[in-house]
């Protein structure tokens, strides 16, 4: 599904990405961990299209296509989800207006009609139950006043909604407690299908135990140094990065 | 102003005179205080953010009649208690529209209103600069509207102006708005006009009597050559309310001035507003609001946008005077930029005598935020609609004070619309 070949990434003129390859298919879940400035949040950035992150070699394929052919906005409706590290208040728009635009132009990408707002909130209503969210919140601006758990449920009931085949999780288990971890976790088990992918970009094995991961690649500077199944990250937990690779 | 200026001038007051019998001293002393103040120049500090040398080096004719009937444009408010219809500056009855409203009200065109009675000219305001008194000197129409004690209209009434093919030609109007005892009105004034280059310059004097509420709506939208200059002066009396918004997206240049004063306990008045101002437009507002007495209330939002070499500019002065105690003054602008040649300027001005008020200015000038758009982008909105989002956002709070949805949504519509026709522009830049 996803696959990256010798990339190099530019951020302000200096390269952070420096020849990374990985390869993800359909029905798996991958977990990237490193320690910080190893350039994962640059991944997950310039897959998702960011501007200012400037590929100065190598490729992005996504289902065979050429990813940096398509804007951000494009991608999404190509099936890439980003989930953020730090989600962006705005002021001003409300939660629900946010999802519904979201859904209808994902769904205007793919050809399909805009969904009634009634069939909308159904929908919006459903997931955020599914993902233990206070219906409430759906109508407050969005991200604005959240707690850093909430902001981060809010990003699993846009993901339930988008339905991606490859979600990028950048940090998503990050400040959490144990309980919006747990929800989080449900989220992404619940995305978790044959025909779809999960990357995951972490720091702490801690996700690890309620998301079971395929594959775990260590990130060192701006490349993946290893690989390796599941254990590698409990490894990782014990024994800390320098011991391992 | 110069002598000869004044000369050229001095015809059209007569020839108005002639048409109106009675008030050739009214407009002979106004003209003449014209001259006295002179036209303002960017020296002129309430003037430093808008150049008139148009008006200064150019002699505006008298507009002339339309020669066929001009095009309505699209409804703004659903169902309004009347319509009135100016075009180039003159009543037009065929296309008013009454309804009912004179069964409630005193509703007549300024003109008749002086002919008849030529004592009420007094209560006209004169003016304290060249371009009101020009007003004074060239009214030549206007609505002079009197709602009676305890009286509500309930749907909005529109007066709207057209002006069509009138290059070089100024339009004066004068609209006269009383609230008795416990009155409301609600007011839609609105501008539209071609591209020949004329000049509007409105003055709208109200007077809002104990527990009156006055709301009143301005939708500017001249055409992209004109002019527009406007003044409204607004007394409010114990009690009563004043609420504004005012949209100014037309003209190659506005100026759009509000005084207000409160002049009894319990006066209050909010005063909001939207500007945007596209490439070589400019958008210049200045409030001024007088607290007179104690326990008097102001607020004022004002959001504009300055596309690239656009500019918005807010200049608000708060007086409080020395037994106004109690009072409270709030005052919030923010402007967003396009880009490093788009304008936008702010200008807080207090004059407070009384020591127990409270008053508060913010003023924040800056660009769309990219991570927000980012964010948007990236659950698949395409960028101009993240854009537009955005911007309504930003827009908002200078709408809240919009009661009647129709109005609401028909201004919304113009902030997506001029939005949207941005956004190519908007795309090519990122």
């Amino acid at each position: 599904m996803l696959n990256i070949k010798n990339l190099h990434v530019q951020v302000d003129g200096t390269e952070i990405i420096k020849g990374l390859d990985l390869a993800v298919n359909a029905g798996e879940v991958h977990a990237i961990m490193g320690l910080n400035g190893a350039g994962k949040s640059t991944l997950a950035n310039t897959i998702a299209g960011r501007a200012d992150y400037e590929i100065t070699s190598g490729s992005i394929q996504f289902k065979g296509k050429d990813l940096t052919a398509f804007e951000p906005h494009e991608r999404v409706g190509e099936g890439i989800f980003l989930g953020f590290q730090y989600p962006v208040e705005i002021p001003g728009v409300s939660n629900l207006n946010f999802m519904r635009t979201a859904l209808n132009s994902v769904r205007k990408y793919n050809g399909l009609d805009a969904m009634s707002a009634a069939e909308f909130m159904k929908l919006v209503r459903a997931k955020a139950s599914e993902l233990k969210m206070d219906p409430e919140m759906l109508k407050r601006f969005v991200n604005v006043g959240f707690s850093g758990g909430e902001k981060k449920r809010n990003e699993m009931v846009q993901m339930a909604l988008l339905d991606p085949k490859l979600a990028v999780l950048d940090e998503t288990d990050s400040g959490l407690d144990i309980d919006a971890l747990k929800t989080v976790a449900e989220g992404i088990n619940t995305q978790r299908r044959s025909d779809t992918a999960v990357l995951l970009i972490t720091h702490y094995q801690r996700l690890l135990s309620y998301v079971q991961p395929d594959v775990v690649h260590v990130m060192i500077g701006g490349k993946i140094v290893k690989s390796g199944g599941k254990d590698l990250a409990l490894e990782l937990e014990e024994k800390g990065y320098a011991a391992v690779v | 102003m110069q002598p000869d200026m004044l000369e050229k001038y001095e015809d059209q007051v007569w020839a108005l005179a002639g048409l109106m019998s009675g008030t050739e001293g009214l407009r002979m002393h106004a003209l003449k205080a014209a001259a006295e103040f002179g036209l303002p120049t960017k020296s002129a500090e309430p003037w430093r953010y808008s150049n008139v040398r148009a008006l200064r080096e150019t002699v505006f004719t008298p507009a002339v009649a339309a020669k066929s009937k001009p095009a309505l444009p699209g409804v703004v408010v659903a169902e309004a208690s009347a319509r009135f219809v100016f075009v180039n500056g003159r009543f037009n009855e065929d296309l008013s529209d009454m309804g009912d409203l004179w069964q409630a009200a005193q509703v007549r065109p300024l003109a008749n209103h002086l002919m008849s009675n030529i004592a009420r000219a007094d209560e006209l305001v004169r003016g304290k600069d060249a371009i009101t008194c020009l007003n004074t000197a060239l009214m030549r129409d206007g609505m002079v509207l009197s709602v009676p004690a305890g009286v509500e209209i309930d749907d909005p009434v529109e007066i709207l102006h057209i002006t069509t093919d009138n290059d070089k030609a100024g339009c004066h109007l004068r609209h006269v708005i009383e609230l008795g005892e416990g009155a409301s009105l609600t007011l839609l004034e609105r501008y539209v006009g071609d591209e020949s280059g004329y000049w509007t310059n409105s003055v709208l004097q109200a007077r809002i009597s104990e527990g009156a509420r006055f709301q009143h709506i301005r939708l500017q939208e001249e055409g992209g050559k004109a002019l527009h200059t406007a003044k409204t002066f607004v007394n409010v009396d114990a009690n009563a309310s004043y609420r504004a918004t005012n949209i100014n997206i037309g003209a190659s240049l506005s100026r759009f001035e509000a005084n207000v004063r409160l002049l009894v306990d319990g006066a209050s008045t909010v005063i909001d507003g939207v500007a945007l101002a596209a490439t070589g437009q400019s958008h210049d507002t200045y409030t001024h609001i007088d607290h007179l007495m104690p326990s008097t209330t102001s607020a004022q939002i004002f959001r504009t946008i300055a596309d690239s070499r656009g500019k918005t500019s807010f200049q608000g002065k708060i007086s409080v005077e020395k037994d106004a105690q109690k009072v409270t003054a709030d005052q919030s602008f923010k402007a967003l930029v396009f880009d490093k040649t788009a304008e936008a300027n702010a200008k807080p001005e207090l004059e407070i005598l009384a020591d127990d008020v409270k008053c508060s200015h913010g003023a924040t000038i800056g660009a769309l935020d990219d991570q927000a758009i980012f964010y948007l982008t990236s659950r698949g909105i395409e960028p101009a609609t993240a854009r537009r989002m955005l911007v309504e956002a930003f827009t908002a709070d200078a709408l809240v004070g919009v009661a009647f949805d129709d109005i609401k949504t028909a201004l919304m519509e113009r902030i997506s619309d001029w939005m949207a026709e941005r956004a190519s522009t908007l795309d090519t830049q990122e």
